[in-house]
């Protein structure tokens, strides 16, 4: 049910003019894509600084409170034009990219990423003690980083393998993959 | 600090390579950004962003 | 005397020796003469070294490296930012910038040698493309430049005095040349997947 709704919906924004122009204008898909990927040198360039702190790999003599905070404001603007970007990316190729694992697979991982910075957050927010001016964070603060580098690495590699099409809809006859990408028309011809 | 002590080896080396790598940068991109416009414009009359071939 | 002044400026004297080298190999000729010889290299990396081949016959493996070079790129981004954002009073203008040229560094080598390996392989999947991209050549230029720039240039400057000592105009000329730099390398090979 989901999935044909989803279908329909990616079948409407592409029936639409400007997603139409963005892919099929001479720069602009390449220059949406460009600026998708060359912002992760600001987004997760700042948060990876940020989780190499936490473990003690980078800037140890730095407190680590005043790396997060000032490292904040670049990350949230690299991730703002990430989901910009992001969403634009998605509307040029709807009904692509509606249906592939990948990016649905990308889009839980995003998920788990964010409820895991807002846990860190939480965590930094509430750490007391004299830690802020150790080398390495207490425990649970290096687990989120752990977590966050891991969960992050997982998006970017299924952000990369979006555009291969190793297990689109036509490309396979596996029940579980055509499920999971949500390939109603290849389900239903089963 | 002295002034000769403050041009020494490393200074020199450091300003002149930034000011030859920028100037060839710039150089780079401004020519990269005039052949893209001259190449829209070839291609569909104007410069425009979202220009679709299937409308043009 | 000609000796004490080699030794002595050493470093300026080697900037402008590659210059010069750079100018001969344009002007004389050299790159195109020695161009044609480098198709071989190029197909043979492509074909038959094992870089090569494990990157054209499974895809995934190239596209799981390409995320590497990807995320290697990522983190050498963030350490560059850092550091020159510091460097024009951008951002972290409460801790030293000679802390954070220091402390940022070890980041960067790492990435730029992952971001070089991982990168080897990708231009070895693609090589016989490659070969024939201008905009390939212009990326390993900036790249090499860049790199001997931060290692051997930038770095050691920043580090030999305090950054007060410095013309402010000098720490910003750095910090946009570096900052270009970087960019240039990162979109030039977006644009290797484009072309």
């Amino acid at each position: 049910m989901i999935n044909e709704l989803l279908l329909q919906f990616g079948h409407w924004l592409e029936a639409q003019q400007y997603s139409q122009m963005l892919v099929a204008g001479y720069y602009s898909y390449s220059w949406l894509e460009a600026t998708h990927v060359l912002t992760l040198m600001v987004s997760i360039g700042s948060l990876f600084i940020i989780d190499f702190r936490m473990l003690g790999w980078v800037m140890p003599n730095v407190p680590a409170s005043i790396i997060a905070a000032r490292l904040h404001k670049p990350m949230m603007v690299g991730f703002a034009i990430m989901f910009i970007t992001g969403a634009l990316l998605v509307y040029a190729k709807p009904v692509e990219t509606i249906q592939s694992l990948w990016f649905r697979m990308k889009m839980i991982l995003l998920l788990l990423a964010f409820i895991n910075a807002w846990i860190f957050n939480n965590r930094l927010k509430g750490a007391e003690g004299n830690w802020d001016n150790d080398p390495v964070a207490p425990k649970a603060l290096r687990t989120g980083a752990i977590i966050s580098l891991v969960l992050w690495c997982g998006v970017v590699t299924l952000g990369r393998y979006i555009p291969y099409d190793w297990v689109d809809c036509t490309n396979t006859t596996n029940t579980a993959i055509l499920w999971a990408a949500g390939c109603v028309d290849q389900l239903n011809a089963l | 600090m002295n002034d000769s002590s403050k041009w020494d080896d490393k200074a020199i080396a450091a300003v002149s390579t930034a000011a030859i790598m920028l100037g060839a940068l710039l150089y780079y991109w401004i020519g990269q950004g005039q052949s893209m416009v001259e190449l829209l414009e070839l291609a569909y009359g104007s410069f425009k962003f979202f220009n679709n071939p299937l409308i043009f | 005397m000609l000796g004490s002044i080699l030794s002595q400026y050493a470093r300026t004297l080697s900037v402008f020796a590659a210059l010069l080298v750079i100018v001969l190999v344009e002007v004389l000729g050299i790159r195109e003469a020695i161009y044609p010889g480098l198709e071989g290299f190029f197909n043979w990396m492509n074909q038959s070294s094992w870089l090569g081949v494990l990157g054209t016959t499974y895809g995934s493996v190239y596209a799981t490296v390409e995320a590497v070079h990807l995320l290697s790129m990522a983190v050498l981004g963030g350490a560059v930012l850092v550091t020159d954002l510091r460097l024009l009073g951008v951002i972290f203008r409460d801790i030293p910038s000679e802390t954070l040229v220091t402390g940022t560094h070890k980041c960067f080598r790492w990435a730029l040698l992952m971001a070089i390996l991982t990168g080897i392989f990708c231009a070895a999947g693609v090589a016989n493309k490659v070969y024939f991209m201008e905009v390939f050549w212009i990326k390993m230029l900036v790249l090499f430049a860049g790199s001997c720039f931060m290692l051997f240039i930038k770095q050691p400057f920043l580090t030999s005095r305090p950054h007060a000592e410095i013309d402010p105009w000098m720490i910003r000329l750095l910090a946009i040349t570096s900052m270009l730099t970087w960019f240039t390398v990162a979109a030039t090979g977006r644009w290797i997947g484009f072309s």
